[in-house]
C-alpha cells in the first residue's frame, strides 16, 4: 500500500476530514521541528512555534495554492515564524547554549563545547542567514531542495550561506 | 583544526543534538485543530473574481471616524448612528487605543462579503453589509498599529483591490492598513 501524497491529504482535509491533518503533522513534525530547534536554539520555543505553525497552516489550508507542495508551503510558515521570533528576541540564543545534561553526556566534551560555541556564534547571524546555514550545514540539505522549500534562487542561497559561514568562522576563532 | 573543519565539526555536533518534538506532539496539535472552524476552500484562479475587476478602483479602506475612540468624549453622534448596523457584530471589547475603521468593497454581484484579518484571528467573522450603492461596508474597531486583512467574497479570499498588499507567507497577498491614534495613516 502506498502512502497518500500531501495533495490528496490536503484535499481530504478540505473535504471535511479534519483527522487527516494529523497525517501531515506526523509526517513533518521531526523534520520541521529540527530546523526550528536549530534556528531558535531552544527546543521549547521551537515546539511552540511548530505547534502555532501547524494550526496556522490548518486555518489557511484553503489558501494553499498547490496542495501537492504542502510541504514547502508549510515549511515557509514555520521558518517565517522562526524569523519573526528571532527579530523580536534577538538575544534568544544567548540563554540557550546549554546542551541538556543527558545529551551532553552522550557527546564528547569537545563536540559539546563546539556545538555550544556554534550556537553562541549563530546569534551574530541575521534570521535569514541562520535559516540557510541551518538548512545547508546542519541539516545537510542540497541547494536544490532549499530553493524549492524557500522559493529562492540557488545563487542567492549560496551567497547567503557563504556570508553566514564567514561570520561564524570569525565569531568562533 | 582549520576554521572550516571546526565549523563542520560544530555543525555535526549541533545536528546530533536536534531531536524535534516527541510523538505526543501530533496529538496536542490535533486537540487544537479540532477546536478550529473548518478551513475555507479557496478555489484556484479566482483570487480576484471577474466582477470585481472593473470595480477595483472603487474599492477602498478608508478612515471613517478619525480620532473617534471608544469611551472617549470624541465619539460623535454620527459615529453612533453609522456604526449601529454593525455594532452587534463586534465581539471584541473596545479599548482606549482602538479606532473605528470603515472597510468598503464595491461588489454588487456578491452574495456575501466578510472581513478577515489579524484583528479577527484571520477568521472571516466580520460580515460586511450591502448598501444601496452595491458597496459592502463594515465599521470595525481596530487597535492602533499595523494590520493585515483580506475580504472573503462568496468564500473566495480577496486582497483589497485598492491597496498594494504584502506577501502573506502562503503564496498570496494581504492588504495592509496602518492605524494611528487619530485614524488610518496608510492603507
Amino acid at each position: 500500500m502506498t502512502e497518500a501524497g500531501d495533495g490528496a491529504i490536503v484535499r481530504q482535509v478540505l473535504d471535511g476530514d479534519t483527522e487527516a491533518f494529523g497525517i501531515l503533522v506526523e509526517r513533518y513534525r521531526i523534520e520541521f521541528g529540527r530546523v526550528a530547534e536549530a534556528m531558535l536554539g531552544d527546543r521549547d520555543a521551537a515546539e511552540d512555534v511548530l505547534q502555532e505553525s501547524f494550526i496556522s497552516a490548518y486555518r489557511s489550508l484553503g489558501r494553499c495554492r498547490d496542495p501537492e507542495r504542502f510541504k514547502s508551503w508549510a515549511f515557509r510558515i514555520v521558518t517565517n515564524r522562526c524569523r519573526d521570533l528571532l527579530r523580536k528576541r534577538p538575544a534568544i540564543s544567548i540563554d540557550l547554549v546549554e546542551v541538556p545534561a543527558k545529551e551532553a553526556a552522550d557527546m564528547p566534551a569537545e563536540d559539546s563545547e563546539l556545538a555550544a560555541q556554534l550556537e553562541r556564534a549563530m546569534s551574530r547571524l541575521t534570521p535569514e542567514q541562520r535559516e540557510v546555514f541551518v538548512m545547508k550545514e546542519v541539516e545537510g540539505r542540497s541547494y536544490e531542495e532549499m530553493a524549492e522549500l524557500l522559493d529562492l534562487k540557488i545563487d542567492a542561497l549560496r551567497m547567503r550561506v557563504m556570508r553566514a559561514k564567514t561570520v561564524l568562522r570569525k565569531a568562533m576563532t | 583544526m582549520s576554521d572550516d573543519d571546526k565549523l563542520q565539526r560544530a555543525s555535526d555536533a549541533m545536528r546530533a543534538k536536534l531531536k524535534g518534538p516527541d510523538a505526543s506532539f501530533t496529538g496536542r496539535v490535533m486537540d487544537q485543530v479540532r477546536k478550529e472552524p473548518r478551513p475555507v476552500r479557496v478555489p484556484r484562479g479566482i483570487e480576484i473574481p471577474r466582477w470585481s475587476i472593473p470595480l477595483a478602483a472603487a474599492a477602498a479602506v478608508v478612515l471613517y471616524f478619525a480620532g473617534a475612540r471608544f469611551g472617549s468624549s470624541a465619539s460623535s453622534t454620527s459615529s453612533t448612528s453609522s456604526t449601529s448596523s454593525t455594532s452587534s457584530l463586534l465581539v471584541a471589547s473596545p479599548r482606549p487605543d482602538t479606532v473605528y475603521v470603515r472597510f468598503e468593497l464595491a461588489a454588487p454581484g456578491a452574495r456575501q462579503v466578510k472581513l478577515a484579518g489579524d484583528f479577527s484571528g484571520w477568521q472571516p467573522t466580520v460580515p460586511l453589509e450591502k448598501n444601496d450603492n452595491g458597496k459592502w461596508v463594515a465599521t470595525v474597531p481596530v487597535a492602533v498599529g499595523v494590520h493585515r486583512y483580506q475580504f472573503v467574497v462568496d468564500d473566495a479570499w480577496l486582497p483589497d483591490p485598492a491597496t498594494g498588499g504584502v506577501d502573506d507567507g502562503f503564496g498570496g497577498r494581504n492588504s495592509v492598513v496602518v492605524v494611528g491614534p487619530k485614524g488610518v495613516v496608510r492603507s
